[in-house]
């Protein structure tokens, strides 16, 4: 008999043109569940209207991000568990920094085209990867093989970033990471974008996405590996180089 | 709730709910940035006094024995020592240097800020 | 050079003088400088000087800009920390994303604001020190 807990979902609610407000569901979970396994069940036997994002079910797809008690979170991987004791009320918000469709759901369109003027990969060859123990020399015949991305384009780390909330062109974390990923000198071309007003310095060092992302992204340290390439760059262009 | 960016939103920087310390060296650094930016201004005029003379200095310094002004003067003096203190936690972290020691790196300027300014209140006070 | 990518999405570059890595360079060479300059002016003014609870007095002041490098150090002191407050406060109206006309503005007030405080500085280091010949 698995562990019973009675919780109280409160979910912000919003339909184009009209107010938002919170609507509350009590239901019984079990913590071991997940935060979207909960919210699933109010949408099947609560409320119809209910629109949230969701697909995989499995943090690949980067669908289901979603604030609980303020805090980004990837609902698919949260156990109700790890946020919540026995008789909690959970406040269910979507993501901050995007513009709201309907209820949970966000419009990520912005952080897509962020990602596409970086040129984000979403594979890259192993050889050019942050892997753990790389081999010391790689084989030529190495560079055929690929690997997925760390970055699932969830938009936690927009979310809770500090400077995300009142600048819309700021990168932001996300693709300023898929920048470092790229390495700036092999793509000195991105070199105008990062170095600019809504690049690299526009971050302050919260560390916020870090602490999010659910991906071991870890931008924050990318943006700072990102300063340290721009710096280094554009050192070699001042001699000409 | 208007959830796009936009600059109203600024008060947002400054909001340590559910944040990590990494959110609060940075609403901090903000804060005492702001407030030593003010404060530097108004010293600067303050100091136009010397160009006076003696007696117009001197009765600005009888000023600073009240205690009201005295606790804005330890205010102050935190403040340099943290966004000081800080400032070199974000040019370290900046050059790759520490990333991921950057939470114990905040907590240390806040410990030595809070050290820094009980010297400095125990010499203005009881010193 | 821009990146063809950028241009395909229309994405603003920032080809305005709103931040690069020169401006962010400055920011992080002040600020450290300013920690060790700070150090020695809280240390001075706080323990040097002879009126109640170490402040430093009218005379301590002419006596300590006897010394020639005193003034010169005040003067790099004053321009570095307005350099440094106001680079900070220019990052900070920078997140709020200024259209054109407003960043405009707030390069020719800060640095009016800058220049007059740095020549005030200058002008009030002089005219103590010269109290002190």
């Amino acid at each position: 008999m698995p562990e019973q807990w009675t919780v109280t979902l409160r979910i912000y609610r919003q339909k184009t043109n009209e107010p938002s407000r919170y609507d509350t569901f009590t239901l019984e979970v079990n913590p071991d569940e997940y935060i979207l396994d909960a919210i699933e069940r109010v949408w099947a036997f609560h409320d119809r209207s209910l629109c949230f994002r969701h697909a995989c079910h499995h943090s690949t797809c980067g669908a289901c991000g979603m604030r609980v008690n303020g805090v980004e979170k990837l609902t698919c991987i949260t156990t109700i568990r790890s946020v919540a004791r026995p008789n909690a009320v959970l406040t269910i918000e979507p993501l901050r920094n995007f513009p709201i469709i309907s209820d949970l759901v966000v419009d990520m369109g912005e952080l897509y085209r962020k990602m596409e003027a970086v040129e984000a990969r979403a594979v890259l060859p192993i050889t050019e990867a942050e892997i753990e123990k790389p081999p010391h020399q790689w084989k030529t015949e190495d560079s055929q093989y690929v690997r997925l991305s760390d970055c699932l384009e969830c938009g936690l780390c927009i979310s809770a970033c500090p400077v995300a909330a009142t600048s819309q062109p700021y990168l932001g974390p996300a693709p300023l990471a898929a920048a470092q990923d790229h390495r700036l000198d092999r793509r000195p071309d991105l070199l105008t974008l990062i170095d600019s007003e809504h690049g690299v310095w526009r971050c302050h060092s919260a560390f916020e996405c870090t602490a999010v992302c659910p991906s071991f992204v870890d931008p924050g340290r990318r943006i700072m590996d990102l300063r340290k390439q721009t710096i280094s760059a554009k050192i070699r262009h001042f001699f000409g180089k | 709730m208007n959830n796009q960016p936009a600059p109203q939103r600024l008060l947002s920087w400054f909001n340590p709910l559910g944040r990590n310390p990494g959110s609060w060296a940075f609403i901090l650094n903000r804060l005492t940035g702001l407030g030593l930016t003010m404060y530097l201004f108004l010293h600067l005029m303050v100091l136009g006094r010397l160009a006076q003379g003696p007696e117009a200095y001197e009765e600005f310094l009888a000023l600073t024995k009240s205690p009201l002004i005295k606790l804005g003067e330890l205010l102050v003096i935190g403040a340099v020592i943290y966004h000081g203190l800080n400032g070199l936690r974000v040019v370290l972290t900046s050059f790759g240097l520490g990333v991921r020691r950057q939470v114990q790196m905040f907590y240390l300027s806040v410990l030595l800020a809070l050290v820094g300014t009980a010297i400095f209140a125990f010499r203005m006070f009881a010193g | 050079m821009n990146s063809p990518s950028s241009e395909h999405f229309n994405y603003p570059t920032g080809r305005r003088a709103g931040e690069n890595a020169w401006l962010w360079l400055v920011k992080m060479i002040t600020g450290p400088l300013l920690v060790l300059i700070l150090t020695l002016h809280l240390i001075v003014n706080h323990y040097m000087g002879s009126a109640h609870s170490g402040l430093m007095t009218y005379n301590d002041i002419v006596a300590y800009f006897r010394n020639p490098l005193i003034p010169l150090i005040e003067i790099i002191f004053v321009a570095t920390v307005v350099t440094h407050s106001l680079l900070g406060v220019r990052g900070i109206i920078l997140d709020m994303n200024p259209s054109q006309k407003v960043l405009t503005w707030v390069n020719a007030v800060l640095l009016l604001i800058g220049c007059s405080a740095v020549g005030y500085g200058i002008w009030l280091a002089l005219v103590i020190a010269s109290k002190s010949t």
